[in-house]
């Protein structure tokens, strides 16, 4: 393991006087829980961590409105992929929410001068270090906070390429933003972990529950049903929304695929690099092979929002369609069904 | 995706980059940094311009007098004015009345105090929006 991990690292010094390593990773909740772990000593990559947790999913909620758009989501809801790893992994984490925000915050100070290196779950607008055209009202960003500096506080945030200072004024808020899935001020780390955790039965119980998901659930929008939903919905919506709206709906899910720190393709190309490191792992060709199918979808989700991008760029003049971008949906949701059915019987076959 | 097609477009996130899976020459999964794709930008950029165009509507609004200043500073936070009613701890019906510019003005100080710590603004510029046409006007 590791080799999939390191591409930049930023050494930090902890407050109790361990180095800590900022490690660059796509997604929030996954790289926080790695790092976490990697602290208490577990070497462990975030896309490990990503398939461990079942982060792996795909979901489209026509009913449920967010900012005027329904939800499209590839990852698993926030705030489940984080205690899942550690159930999985044998690890025991503080956990805590605070109403009050004077609470909270001396309650961070304490846990600091304990010695933790402390998860937070915050609003993502509130961080002003963003780029600017990142920061909207989402209640689950993950971060983690290494010590108290002055004014503030330096902050391992895993989606930058290196750590940062956020002042106290600009954290309290991020902590006890109020709206959707509020954070509460949800502060977390690690108490102790299993030195030597069981990853290979970790790694199947991650596999075995996201081919559920994606497969089994008896739910019209989930998984690959929701998929084949959504692109069928994609090739209806200029005829049934009128063409701006369409492509205001088109434009947020290529967003939600590209731009919310998924590591590219909405999660897909994290999850091949998890079954990379499972193949070794096990000594597995056939989960070796179900990577690179894995990269091959993709590359057609990739191809989707190239064409989405064209749709909406050209305003219909240009060659690429809504059908065409539907289309593309359709393969990738009949190459992942296949996919997870054959996953679904390596699983089984792989002992722990 | 293969190391060599990690899109580096261009400057898109203001100097930072974000991280992104791809294949090395040995098959092998790597994280590599990005600058920025193309097709993300035109994405993202109807989603930015949307609320930008939608944002200087308001503010021409307020300059004429149909909505009070309350809702542009609402907007330019990306609020809603429910969000903004459980940040200020006021109830969404007399968050909603505070939009008329005529009840506006005549919100007692300990109010209009509330409002303007849950939009992190000052008092005084939570009574104005800017008089000129600035962009997107919403940097801290």
């Amino acid at each position: 393991m590791g080799e999939a991990t390191v591409s930049k690292m930023n050494s930090e010094i902890t407050v109790s006087g361990r180095a800590f390593i900022h490690q660059h990773a796509a997604h929030c909740e996954s790289g926080v829980t790695a790092a976490l772990f990697r602290d208490k000593g577990v070497e462990i990559s975030e896309a490990m961590v990503f398939g461990i947790g079942s982060g792996m999913f795909f979901g489209h909620l026509p009913f449920i409105k967010w900012v005027g758009m329904p939800i499209t989501t590839f990852r698993s809801r926030p705030r489940t992929l984080f205690p899942k790893v550690a159930k999985r992994l044998g690890g025991k984490f503080f956990t805590k929410e605070y109403r009050n925000a004077q609470k909270g915050m001396v309650a961070l100070r304490n846990a600091l001068s304990d010695g933790h290196i402390v998860g937070l779950t915050t609003n993502i607008y509130w961080l002003s270090y963003f780029p600017n055209r990142f920061r909207f009202q989402f209640n689950g960003h993950n971060i983690i906070v290494l010590r108290e500096i002055k004014n503030g506080f330096r902050v391992s945030d895993p989606i930058l390429d290196h750590p940062v200072d956020c002042s106290t004024e600009d954290l309290e808020r991020a902590r006890f933003a109020r709206g959707p899935l509020e954070p509460k001020g949800f502060m977390y780390w690690a108490e102790t972990v299993v030195e030597n955790p069981d990853f290979r039965s970790a790694c199947l119980t991650g596999i075995k529950e996201s081919c559920y998901m994606m497969l089994r659930v008896p739910f019209p929008f989930i998984g690959i049903k929701g998929m084949r939903y959504l692109a069928k919905n994609i090739i209806k919506s200029p005829d049934k929304l009128g063409f701006p709206e369409a492509c205001r709906r088109l434009a947020n899910v290529v967003r939600m695929q590209e731009e919310v720190g998924t590591g590219g393709a909405g999660f897909r190309f994290m999850y091949a690099a998890f079954l990379q490191e499972a193949a070794e792992l096990f000594g597995s060709d056939e989960l070796a092979e179900l990577s690179q199918e894995m990269t091959a979808i993709g590359d057609i989700w990739r191809e989707f929002a190239v064409v989405s991008a064209r749709v909406v760029k050209q305003r219909g003049q240009s060659e690429e369609t809504f059908a065409k971008a539907g289309g593309l949906m359709l393969i990738s949701a009949g190459r992942e069904e296949q996919l997870f059915k054959d996953l679904d019987k390596v699983a089984r076959k792989l002992k722990a | 995706m293969k190391i060599t097609e990690v899109p580096q477009d261009i400057t898109f996130y203001e100097g930072e980059r974000r991280a992104c899976y791809a294949l090395n020459d040995e098959g092998k999964y790597v994280i590599v940094p990005s600058t920025g794709w193309e097709y993300e930008e035109v994405v993202n950029g109807l989603a930015v311009n949307e609320l930008a165009a939608h944002l200087e509507e308001t503010r021409k609004e307020v300059l004429v007098g149909i909505r009070s200043p309350l809702f542009y500073h609402m907007e330019s936070r990306q609020m809603n004015p429910r969000i903004l009613a459980k940040t200020a701890g006021i109830a969404v019906f007399r968050v909603k009345r505070h939009f008329r510019p005529e009840i506006f003005a005549r919100l007692k100080p300990s109010l209009l105090a509330r409002y303007a710590k849950a939009l992190a603004l000052s008092v005084e510029g939570l009574k104005i929006v800017p008089g000129k046409r600035d962009g997107r006007g919403n940097s801290k």
